[in-house]
This record gives structure tokens, C-alpha cells and sequence, in this order.
């Protein structure tokens, strides 16, 4: 029915001159897949593997607007420490062009690389501390997983967009992006590495439009 | 007892050599399974080792990044350094165990089981036909084993042992991806038996070395055939291959695998084997024979031992059969002649009583008749005297003749034996030379006997009679009669001249008269017809002695039971 009504929302919207560009929001919940660990308030969440799908556990699902958008420029560093074997974040979501630094918070080296085909690389062994930080300006977008030579467990994903416009969810999948541009885009979740869902929206300028995915 | 023992040696013979070739063939069965044994060694101990690279593979990162991140152009540059010492060359000639953990080549398989190309020949060279052989439908979830039977790079048959081993995720332990290894298939040393050549059976196909084409598939028919029977159970087959008999011994290699069986398929030539038996069935049979004639020997012996006894006895008893054959025989003759003889006094006697009663007759009518000399009468009364003794002798015949067939009936009955002395007596008074004798008797004034009244007189008058015949002149009888018990004794004793010591014991046979004289009136018959009648009568008649002084005789009769006449014995 919220369907119904968003999707009616839309083609009414549709009949307004296209001279909105005022900030609209959208916010929602992705149903995320069910796990059998109760979903915590805390922001601790691992990547795992299964039958080759990555994903978050407890899940966790991006939220984006694609859509044609003007690039940004000085797009900010983001920082994927490497602190108790871990990445942290596990999931970090970026624009194309986004430069990532990896710092190594450990006590230990650490050696990060990715086979995935939106980047490749290997930043070799280095040691905690190591300056300047080891960086990669991701410039194509897609997934890309981060690894660790040293420590197989470990994994961190970056889901590289060609938009400016996203947000991860809460545990319990609840988004909020702002600041979007009036128009008719496609609103899409990502859940794990094999499954995206999609819903068109058109943004009416100061809008405030649920949606829920799927 | 020689067909015993014969069957009983050709038997142990058939089984001692059926033995010997059971023997054998579990010589042959043991090395099959020794063989095997140590060929599983070497597998397990190769298979431990892939498995282990395997571990470290899934350990890799760089290994599940390009799985993961499909990044497959990646996963073999990865595995190389991981793989590196697996596919190092052996050395050349120098074939140890280290030769066998020797990879021919390596190949991945994705989440799905289908074959990742390699990007070069680093990994192995392989037919891209032989590669998608490789593939499984799906992931194994445990280490699998399987033969590729393939043409080598230098166009020669070849058998590659492959290993399958999967690679889990060391997070979710899932089964990523496998590493498919292809060895030189594991050699084990031969054991014991000479000219054993071994072998494996894949797709049908055998590769043996030492042996063509054409024997390769003769003998992978026949397993072909024989596993195809799904009852089948036999562990080993009989083959002929170029007139050579060959023992063929198969088992499955790969168990629960997802490849295509394979099987061991070990050969033994059964040559040396059928020579050996046949030199152990001569010896068998040498050995075999020798014991028959010893058997034979021993049996020989002691058959005589045991059977002497019986043959004896076989011979003493068919002797007396024989003896008692004849003695019935004479018994029948004796019989026969008995029943002739006395039927032929019956007839006799009948015969002549008729013509001495006319001769008789026809004398009476001449003594009555006058006209004739006075001594013609006399001579008549002295032949017609003479009719009467003969028909007493023929009287007496007959009664004999009746005794001696069995046919006197006798009506028993209780006689007074003191009335048949007495009346004896009576008659004695009225002959002559009664005056001159003279009579003792000594008898209880009634004295019953059992008896036929005609015979017992008969018998009584008899030894009186003789009593009075053979006395002398002036001489005396003396008769004593008793009862004692169940018998009755009539003692009749005369003096006179005795009878012979000589003739006494044939007094009592027929026609015998010792030498009476022929003064003495008789025929001969009176003491034998006597004592027939009193032995008829359950009694006897004997002699009891005779000397110069006295002849006496005994009579014994039976006494009447006294419950019989209670009456008779009361008055």
C-alpha cells in the first residue's frame, strides 16, 4: 500500500515544472535479511563470506540515489583504520574519486590488498604508524574488498558509488538520506555483494518521502 | 576294504592338491591385498600432504581473494608460490617417495565444481578436453580420488591419479573451491609372486604395462563383464591370454568418489603355478600310491589275521551241514525203510494168517476123515500144532508191525495185576509139568496197574510162560509183585540154565533165542514184543540177572493215580 501510495505520489509530483531544486529526504527501512543474532544497538558488525556472497553480519545495507549528478569536487579522505584486526569501518561507502587512507592501528603489520576488479591493489607489509599513511583514490565504482596478507580473517568492504547521495542503515535497516536533489532517480539498497534492490523515486524539492525496500 | 582305502586316498589326494591350489591362490590373494596395502599407504601418505596444501590454500587471502572477489585471473598467480614445491621437477632417475609427491599438474574448481582455466602452462599442461574431465557437478565436500586416462603431451597413454580436495572458507568452513592435483599414479613394490604386472582400469580402458593392446582389453572385458554383474562377488577371474593362464585380481581404488571408478587390476601369471602343482600332484600322487600299497599290505595282513578264525569256522560248519544232511538223510532212508518194513509185516501177516486158517481147516477135515494108518494121524494133529504156532508168530508180527508204524491204539485202563497171576497160575495147573514146579508168589492181594488189559496179559503171560519154559525139571518160579510210588514191579524169577553172559544183551532183540534148544517151544519175538508193549505203556522190561542159578526179569508198570479211582482205592 505505501507502494502504491509512493508510486502515486510520483506521477503527481511528475506534472510539476522541473524548477525544484530545493533539499528532499527520503527515509525508510530496508528489510534486511534475517539473522539469528538479535539485532544490536551497538555499531559493531563483521564482514563475512558465505557461498562466495559477502555481506555485513549483523547486516547492514547501503542506501544510494542514482541519478545523473554533477560530481562533486574536494571530495573529503576517509579513513579505513586497521585496529584489532579488524577494519573499521567494515563497510565504508564512498563517492568515485574518494582517496582512503589506511592507517594501521595495530601492533602488528598488516598488509592490505584487493583482487576485486573495480581496484586493484597491494599496499605490501607495513607497520603500525607508517607515514605517510597508505592511501588508494578509488576512481571506479563498484565493490571492492579489502584484505589482509597477513591475517586471512580479515575483511573490509568498500562500496565505491557515482553518487554523492547515500547512507548506511542502522541495525535494524531504518535510513535517512537529505539533502537529495528534486528529480526522478533511482533509490537502491545495496544488501551483500549479490543482491541490490532498486525503487525509482521522483523528488519533489523540500519533499520528505518514505520508502521502504524492498 | 581295498575299495575303501582307494577312495579314501584318491580323495585325500584330490583334496590335498585342491588345497594346494587353494593354497596358492591365497598366496596370490595376500599379495594382491599387500600390494594394495601399501599402495594406500603411500596414497594416504600423499593425500595427507595435498590436504595440508589444501589448509594452507584456504588460508591463502590472496587465494580466497580471487575466488571471492572473482578475480579468477589472479587465483593461479596466488596458488603458484603456495603450489611451488609441489610442481618442482623431480630429479631425473632418482624415483623415491618425494617422485610421487610430484604434481603433474593442478587446477581449481569454482564454487560450482566447473574447471577455472589457467592463464598459462604454469600450472601444468593439460588438454582442454582432459581439463573439463577434471570437473565435478559440484563441489566435493571431501577429498576425492580419480584416475585420468589421457594421451600425453608426447602422444603416449598415460594414467594420472587426481586428487580432489576442497578448499573451505577458514570462516565459514563452507567449500569454496577445489585444488584438482594430478600425480603420477602411487607404485607399489611388487610382492612375492614373480611376474606380477599391475595396472589400472579406468573408463574401461586398462593400462598394463608388459602387455599389448589387445591383452589390455582382453582383460579389461572380462573385470568390465564381471562388475557388471551385480551379484558379482568374486574377488579373483581365470583368464587365457596369448595360451598363458593368468590369475586376474581386482579392486575399486576410489571409493565414494564423484570420478569414475577405478580399479587395481593386478595380473599373476599361473604358469609356474600349474608346473608347481603338477610336480606337487606327482609327488602327491607318487607319495599317495605308496601309501595305497602300503594300506593294501597292512590291510592284506590283518584280513588274514581276522578272517582265519571264521574260515575255520565257515569250514566246521559246512561239515556240519554236511554231516547233519546226511544223518537226516539216513533218518528219512530210516524212516522210510521203517514204514516199508512195517507195512510190509502188516501185509505179510494178513498174507499168511488166510492160508494157515485154509491149511488148518483143510488138516481138521483130513484128522477126521477115517481110513488112515494111525501115524498119518498123528502127523496131521503135529502140523496142525504147527498152524497154531504160526499164527501165533504172525499174530505177533503183526502187533509189532502195528507198534513200529505208530498205530496200536491203547485204551488205558486199571488192571488187577494179582487176578493175571492168579489166573496164570490156574492155567499153569492144568499143564503137565506143573507137577514138577513149583510157585512162589509174593503179591499184595490187589494190585492195580495202568494198562491195556489184552497187552499187559499179553506181557504177563509172556514172562511167566518163559519162566515155565526155560525151568528145570523140579526147579521153581517165583513171582514178587510191589508198588512203590507211582510204579508197580513184577519180579518173575525161574531157576534153570541161565542165559549166556554173551547173548544177554540181544535177549530182547527180535528172532533171538539164544540157544534155547529146539525142545523149548517160541519163536523169538515173545521178550521183544513184551518189552515194545510195556515201554508203549510208559513202563519197561529188563533183565535182572541171570546166572546158573536163577534168570530173573523185572516189570515195571504204572501205578494208578489214587485220586483216579478214590472209590476203588477205598474198598
Amino acid at each position: 500500500m505505501k507502494r502504491f501510495l509512493a508510486y502515486r505520489s510520483c506521477f503527481l509530483l511528475a506534472s510539476l515544472p522541473m524548477a525544484c531544486l530545493g533539499q528532499a529526504t527520503i527515509e525508510g527501512t530496508v528489510q534486511l535479511p534475517k539473522t539469528r543474532f538479535a539485532p544490536v544497538e551497538n555499531e559493531r558488525y563483521e564482514i563475512v563470506s558465505k557461498a562466495g556472497v559477502l555481506a555485513t553480519e549483523p547486516p547492514r545495507a547501503v542506501v544510494y540515489l542514482v541519478g545523473k549528478f554533477p560530481k562533486s569536487g574536494n571530495l573529503p579522505t576517509k579513513i579505513v583504520s586497521q585496529k584489532d584486526l579488524v577494519f573499521r569501518p567494515p563497510l565504508l561507502a564512498i563517492e568515485v574519486g574518494t582517496k582512503v587512507e589506511f592507517p594501521n592501528d595495530d601492533d602488528t603489520y598488516h598488509n592490505i590488498f584487493s583482487y576485486s576488479p573495480p581496484k586493484r591493489f597491494d599496499l605490501g607489509r607495513y607497520p603500525p604508524g607508517e607515514n605517510p599513511t597508505p592511501s588508494i583514490v578509488f576512481d571506479k565504482a563498484g565493490l571492492v574488498t579489502l584484505r589482509c596478507d597477513i591475517h586471512e580473517h580479515m575483511r573490509g568492504l568498500i562500496l565505491v558509488l557515482e553518487t554523492p547521495y547515500f547512507a548506511i542503515t542502522d541495525a535494524n535497516g531504518h535510513f535517512r538520506l537529505t539533502n537529495l536533489p528534486a528529480g526522478r532517480h533511482l533509490l537502491k539498497a545495496w544488501v551483500n555483494s549479490k543482491t541490490t534492490w532498486e525503487h525509482p523515486v521522483d523528488l519533489r524539492q523540500g519533499a520528505a518521502l518514505h520508502v521502504d525496500l524492498p | 576294504m581295498m575299495l575303501v582305502v582307494s577312495v579314501l586316498t584318491l580323495l585325500g589326494i584330490f583334496l590335498a592338491q585342491r588345497r594346494a591350489a587353494d593354497d596358492a591362490r591365497a598366496d596370490m590373494q595376500r599379495d594382491f591385498e599387500l600390494e594394495l596395502a601399501s599402495l594406500h599407504r603411500l596414497q594416504d601418505l600423499r593425500n595427507a600432504a595435498v590436504a595440508d596444501r589444501s589448509n594452507s590454500l584456504a588460508q591463502n587471502p590472496r587465494i580466497h581473494a580471487a575466488l571471492e572477489d572473482n578475480a579468477l585471473d589472479l587465483l593461479y598467480p596466488s596458488a603458484r608460490a603456495e603450489l611451488r614445491d609441489l610442481m618442482e621437477e623431480a630429479v631425473p632417475g632418482k624415483a623415491d617417495a618425494a617422485d610421487t609427491l610430484h604434481a603433474r599438474f593442478y587446477r581449481f574448481l569454482d564454487s560450482h565444481g566447473a574447471l577455472l582455466v589457467p592463464p598459462n602452462n604454469e600450472a601444468g599442461e593439460l588438454s582442454s578436453k582432459d581439463e573439463a574431465r577434471l570437473a565435478q557437478s559440484r563441489l566435493p565436500q571431501t577429498l576425492q580420488t580419480g584416475y585420468l586416462d589421457r594421451i600425453d603431451e608426447s602422444g603416449l597413454p598415460t594414467i594420472d591419479e587426481i586428487i580432489a580436495v576442497p578448499i573451505r572458507s577458514t570462516e565459514t568452513n563452507e567449500v569454496i573451491a577445489a585444488l584438482v592435483l594430478g600425480f603420477k599414479p602411487v607404485e607399489a613394490a611388487p610382492h612375492g609372486t614373480a611376474g606380477m604386472k599391475s595396472g589400472i582400469l579406468v573408463n574401461g580402458k586398462l593400462q598394463l604395462a608388459a602387455f599389448n593392446q589387445v591383452a589390455e582389453e582382453q582383460i579389461a572385458g572380462e573385470v568390465s563383464r564381471d562388475l557388471a554383474q551385480p551379484s558379482s562377488k568374486k574377488k579373483s577371474l581365470r583368464v587365457e591370454i596369448d595360451g598363458t593362464p593368468y590369475l586376474l585380481f581386482f579392486k575399486r581404488l576410489n571409493q565414494n568418489s564423484a570420478y569414475p571408478p577405478a580399479y587395481e587390476v593386478c595380473v599373476y601369471p599361473l604358469d609356474q603355478l600349474i608346473a608347481r602343482q603338477a610336480r606337487l600332484r606327482w609327488q602327491i600322487l607318487g607319495a599317495g600310491g605308496l601309501l595305497l600299497l602300503g594300506g593294501f599290505g597292512v590291510s592284506r595282513f590283518f584280513s588274514r589275521r581276522l578272517s582265519q578264525p571264521f574260515e575255520e569256522l565257515a569250514v566246521v560248519s559246512e561239515e556240519n551241514l554236511v554231516q547233519r544232511q546226511r544223518a537226516e538223510a539216513e533218518l528219512q532212508t530210516t524212516a522210510e525203510e521203517l514204514q516199508r518194513s512195517a507195512r510190509f509185516s502188516a501185509d505179510a501177516s494178513h498174507q499168511l494168517k488166510s492160508p494157515i486158517t485154509v491149511l488148518r481147516a483143510g488138516l481138521d477135515s483130513l484128522l477126521a476123515r477115517d481110513g488112515f494108518p494111525e501115524e498119518v494121524y498123528q502127523e496131521i494133529s503135529t502140523l496142525i500144532h504147527q498152524t497154531y504156532r504160526l499164527t501165533g508168530v504172525v499174530e505177533d508180527l503183526l502187533l509189532l508191525s502195528r507198534m513200529d508204524a505208530g498205530k496200536l491204539q491203547l485204551r488205558l485202563k486199571a488192571i488187577d495185576l494179582t487176578y493175571l497171576v492168579d489166573e496164570w497160575i490156574d492155567d499153569l495147573q492144568a499143564l503137565p509139568e506143573a507137577a514138577d514146579l513149583r510157585v512162589e508168589t509174593d503179591i499184595p492181594a490187589t494190585l492195580q496197574i495202568v494198562g491195556e488189559s489184552k497187552y499187559t496179559s499179553v506181557v504177563v503171560q509172556n514172562l511167566l510162560d518163559n519162566a515155565r519154559k526155560y525151568n528145570r525139571r523140579g526147579g521153581m518160579i517165583r513171582i514178587v509183585a510191589r508198588r512203590s510210588g507211582k510204579q508197580v514191579e513184577l519180579r518173575v524169577a525161574n531157576t534153570g540154565r541161565g542165559i549166556p553172559a554173551d547173548a544177554q544183551p540181544f535177549v530182547f532183540e527180535r528172532f533171538h533165542r539164544a540157544d534155547a534148544g529146539e525142545d523149548v517151544p517160541g519163536h523169538g519175538l515173545g521178550l521183544n514184543l513184551a518189552r515194545e508193549l510195556m515201554r508203549l505203556h510208559g513202563g519197561d522190561l529188563r533183565l535182572v540177572r541171570s546166572n546158573a542159578e536163577w534168570t530173573e526179569f523185572s516189570a515195571v508198570f504204572c501205578a494208578p493215580v489214587p485220586a483216579a479211582r478214590p472209590s476203588g482205592v477205598a474198598s
